[in-house]
């Protein structure tokens, strides 16, 4: 292996991520090769100082803070009223159609059992018996009429 | 940071279980931070563009694919609002200074050290700080994701969206750059 090739391969070698055979490789070549074994550990000098590096927390509270974001409220209003409660509009107008549909239907069927006449004489004004028999006017009407033959 | 529990939390999310988000918040905001704070350089900032970061992730957590792991998408919504805030005109000209460079190191890695174990570290913090100051956009977002968070080339692939042949050869390219960054620093003191 040559020095450019290895040194290639030093940042991966020193992470492990290197294959198998590439890892014998260089671990060959570093055994012979000074230089490229005082670059891997320079990088790795330098990899322990960098990972050596302070951490900062997130401060005091932040998922609080993150939590009562006026975004996040709302979204999670949306997201707390249940399915149904978001649909029950359409599902009452979905209801109201429906019936409609379903009793349009059923009026339909029960005029389609009467004859275009019964349908006329529903319309017409000579079904209503203006003096049935046993209302006061029949019986008036009856009384009158009786009279008028004697 | 275990996939499966991170899926079941999801799950709880989507079937409106909101608490089940402020797990996910309490187990990333420290990596989330730290990345924000390293990648703007500023407290302010890097609160900011955490909180922003959860925000964003509330907002499409639903839309969430369990194919990618959830950290690494947390961490790609990070980076990417970091590199937002400083596509911001004003961001330059506030925070463009070396405010985060005269910060004191506050946390030191050995015990009782010495005066001089803390003048170097102080030292060394500091180079280390302005040595990644100096880098690209692209070589520090990868020295943050690798050396300082950890994640493996895979996972920086994916949060990146670039190949692992890349980000191979962007570390490499990054820690060359940063060792003669630290180097001119250090000559300078």
């Amino acid at each position: 292996m040559r020095c450019k090739k290895a040194k290639e391969l030093i940042s991966p070698y020193m992470d492990g991520e290197l294959s198998e055979g590439e890892r014998k490789m260089i671990e060959s070549h570093m055994k012979d090769c000074g230089n490229c074994r005082a670059e891997f550990e320079e990088i790795q000098h330098l990899h322990n100082l960098v990972a050596g590096a302070e951490r900062f927390n997130a401060p005091y509270g932040f998922s609080t803070r993150i939590l009562a974001n006026q975004e996040t409220k709302t979204l999670r209003n949306v997201l707390l009223v249940p399915l149904f409660a978001r649909f029950a509009g359409m599902v009452a107008v979905l209801m109201i159609i429906g019936i409609g549909i379903v009793s349009g239907r059923f009026i339909g069927r029960s005029f389609s059992f009467q004859k275009a006449g019964n349908i006329a004489a529903l319309f017409s004004l000579d079904i209503f018996e203006p003096t049935p028999p046993d209302s006061v006017g029949g019986v008036y009407l009856a009384m009158t009429e009786a009279r008028d033959e004697e | 940071m275990n996939k499966a529990s991170d899926l079941s939390l999801i799950n709880k999310f989507k079937n409106g279980d909101v608490s089940a988000f402020e797990e996910i918040i309490l187990k990333y905001q420290d990596r989330i931070y730290n990345v924000c704070r390293y990648m703007l350089g500023n407290e302010d900032d890097a609160d900011d563009a955490a909180q922003d970061t959860f925000i964003k992730a509330y907002r499409n957590l639903s839309d969430f694919r369990p194919d990618s792991s959830l950290y690494t998408w947390l961490y790609r919504i990070a980076v990417n609002t970091c590199l937002d805030y400083k596509k911001r005109p004003f961001f330059a000209s506030i925070f463009g200074g070396t405010r985060e460079d005269d910060e004191v190191v506050s946390e030191l890695p050995s015990n009782e050290p010495s005066p001089e174990r803390i003048y170097e570290s102080k030292q060394t913090g500091h180079a280390l700080r302005a040595g990644l100051k100096q880098l690209s956009e692209k070589f520090r977002t990868i020295l943050i994701l690798k050396e300082i968070e950890g994640l493996s080339y895979e996972e920086i692939a994916d949060v990146l969206d670039i190949s692992i042949g890349t980000v191979k050869s962007r570390i490499s390219r990054a820690r060359k750059e940063l060792k003669q960054q630290m180097k001119k620093i250090m000559e300078q003191k």
